[in-house]
């Protein structure tokens, strides 16, 4: 299922691994809680090989999507739990707990049960359990999956401001590339089992090494479509599209991508195009163009004067296109 | 109301009835013949012109030829009934977990094979389980009902409690793994916790299903001061002239326990433990 992964994750790095459903992302991660079986390869944590090493001996605390949350245990025993199997003393679980909720602002709720917490302060919970433990490795399975769009945002800032506090290393799993860009120190995006490209986000925002990242990363996608590389253009739809660097080949069949955001809007001169439609939302506006008859994103800053049916020009800035080799999907 | 619904109701009531009645009445007449005197229980009247508690007052005291050991034979119904819910309950849970849980290999293929045996009548194996029981020295000890019974409830026990464990999430087994639990651990603190519904459902039914036993009870144990109450009351029937007032009194005192016990745990039958334990 998964080929060839090498992942070096530094000591206090907050990693994620983004990817669509069915990449293998979750697959790693319970590779790494000790929850899969592994058939070949090697997973140390702090310079120790962990292969044959059971999930509670390798000093990592893990976060699911559906919190796991143990329904007859009252949000105090949840957090406690692992300390009580240590066997640790009572004072101890107690003072850990209350300092665990304090961080995450849980104290007052810890004599209830899960059933009767919302979903946010479940996750809380969850992540509440992990912190008690002092484990050296976070791990979060999609743990914003199972919220509102505004409460995940704003779980999103807690668990980074939690990293930035605790500094404890974290592996986080998801196929929101958007908490990925947010939240993350470097990103793996992974697809069928293979890691794409590792990197800082905007190191992968900037300069995708393949196809796939490059569609992969960004909201709105990247605009990619074929042509032909020569003398630094690309010549499709009928026009020529400006590059400022490329290794391609003269005459070499590509693919040609950029940004919605690095499209700019000409009145007199450029690639003529026609507005299909414009949504307007305050600080930028997108907008659905068609060249010939592809339709491609364009976002402009600020407000557009564009409407339905207006003839415009498009001026690519050549310094962020993009060019793939064709058949590879490689950047060159 | 629209009609449809009028119509649906209807429909209802006209099964419910004759279902509440087909159970009521023979209640009715147990209860009818527990306060008849003997001259008046075939009288066919729906309430009798005297009613009286005079027989059981009889049970009680032990004051007939067939109940000189009833409060012994009670016991025993109850001992036997609570450790054949007690022990199908180790077994069951046991197994549950072993099968559903920790996936022990073959685990399945043996509860299928256990439910197999359900394809073989109680009575065909009465014989076979008499000789074992022979051969280990067993008969006429109550604990030889007490197997008897586990070997017939738990099967089914077996497989309720798996059904029920297949439900309970998964991702619990793997954080309390996370968090350290052994398997014992897993067990005592996360799984007999959750599944106390089930099995409280499933212990009553054990202990029912023993309490009302016949067949085995009568084979296996023969002393008057072993066998069950069930049996005993069997005995009433050993002559022509049964006293049927006196056999009834003691047949509704022998129903009212399972009654009870059913009406205590009656929220167990249907209830459910694990909401907020994921997100559904």
């Amino acid at each position: 299922m998964l080929h060839g992964i090498s992942l070096d994750i530094s000591d206090g790095e907050f990693m994620v691994l983004v990817g669509p459903s069915g990449c293998g992302k979750s697959t790693l991660l319970r590779m790494l809680a000790g929850l899969e079986e592994i058939s070949g390869g090697e997973i140390a944590i702090d310079g120790r090989v962990v292969n044959e090493v059971e999930s509670k001996d390798r000093d990592i605390a893990m976060v699911f999507q559906s919190y796991a949350l143990y329904p007859h245990l009252t949000v105090a025993e949840n957090m406690g739990f692992s300390l009580r199997l240590r066997s640790e003393k009572k004072e101890r679980i107690q003072s850990r707990v209350e300092q665990a909720a304090k961080i995450l602002n849980l104290q007052a709720y810890l004599s209830r049960y899960p059933r009767e917490l919302s979903g946010g302060q479940r996750q809380r919970v969850a992540m509440g359990r992990a912190i008690v433990r002092d484990p050296k490795v976070f791990l979060f399975d999609e743990p914003l999956s199972n919220l509102d769009a505004k409460l995940r945002v704003a779980m999103r800032a807690e668990i980074k401001a939690l990293h930035q506090r605790l500094k404890t290393t974290t592996v986080y799993v998801t196929h929101d590339q958007v908490e990925a860009m947010t939240m993350a120190d470097r990103i793996a995006v992974m697809n069928d089992g293979r890691v794409e490209q590792l990197g800082a986000p905007l190191e992968l925002y900037d300069r995708p090494a393949n196809l796939f990242v490059a569609q992969f990363i960004g909201s709105p996608a990247m605009n990619v479509f074929d042509g032909v590389f020569r003398s630094n253009a690309v010549h499709a739809l009928g026009t020529t599209w400006p590059v400022a660097h490329s290794s391609a080949s003269a005459g070499q069949a590509v693919k040609y991508g950029i940004r919605p955001e690095h499209l700019h809007i000409d009145g007199a001169s450029g690639i003529p195009a026609e507005v299909v439609v414009v949504e307007p939302m305050g600080a930028e506006a997108e907008l659905v163009v068609k060249v010939g008859e592809l339709p491609f994103t364009v976002v402009t800053h600020g407000r557009s004067s564009a409407k339905p049916g207006d003839r415009i020009f498009l001026k690519p800035e050549s310094a962020n296109a993009h060019v793939f080799d064709a058949a590879s999907g490689r950047r060159i | 109301m629209t009609s449809r619904n009028l119509l649906r109701e209807a429909r209802l009531w006209l099964i419910g009835i004759p279902v509440l009645l087909w159970t009521l009445i023979p209640i009715y007449h147990i209860f009818l013949f527990s306060i008849s005197t003997k001259e008046s229980a075939f009288s066919g009247r729906l309430w009798p012109e005297h009613p009286t508690l005079r027989n059981f007052g009889i049970v009680f005291r032990q004051d007939h030829f067939y109940l000189h050991h009833f409060w012994n034979q009670i016991w025993n119904s109850l001992w036997i009934a609570v450790a054949v819910g007690v022990v199908t309950l180790v077994v069951a849970t046991c197994a549950a977990f072993a099968i559903s849980r920790l996936k022990v290999k073959g685990g399945r293929t043996v509860m299928n094979a256990a439910l197999f045996t359900y394809f073989i009548p109680a009575a065909f194996l009465a014989v076979p389980m008499y000789k074992a029981m022979g051969t280990y020295g067993l008969l006429n000890s109550r604990w030889s009902l007490v197997l008897a019974m586990v070997t017939i409830a738990s099967p089914y026990a077996i497989w309720v409690l798996k059904q029920a464990s297949d439900k309970l999430p998964w991702e619990l087994d793997e954080a309390a793994r996370i968090d350290g639990a052994t398997p014992l651990q897993l067990f005592r603190l996360v799984y007999l916790p959750l599944m106390l519904p089930s099995l409280v459902a499933i212990g009553t039914y054990a202990l029912l299903l023993s309490w009302n036993e016949y067949l085995y009870a009568f084979l296996l144990l023969s002393h008057e001061n072993t066998i069950p109450l069930a049996v005993g009351l069997g005995h009433f029937l050993a002559s022509d002239d049964s006293p049927w007032e006196i056999l009834m009194a003691t047949a509704l005192i022998y129903g009212l326990p399972p009654a009870a016990i059913y009406y205590a745990f009656r929220k167990y039958m249907v209830g459910g433990l694990t909401s907020g334990a994921v997100k559904s």
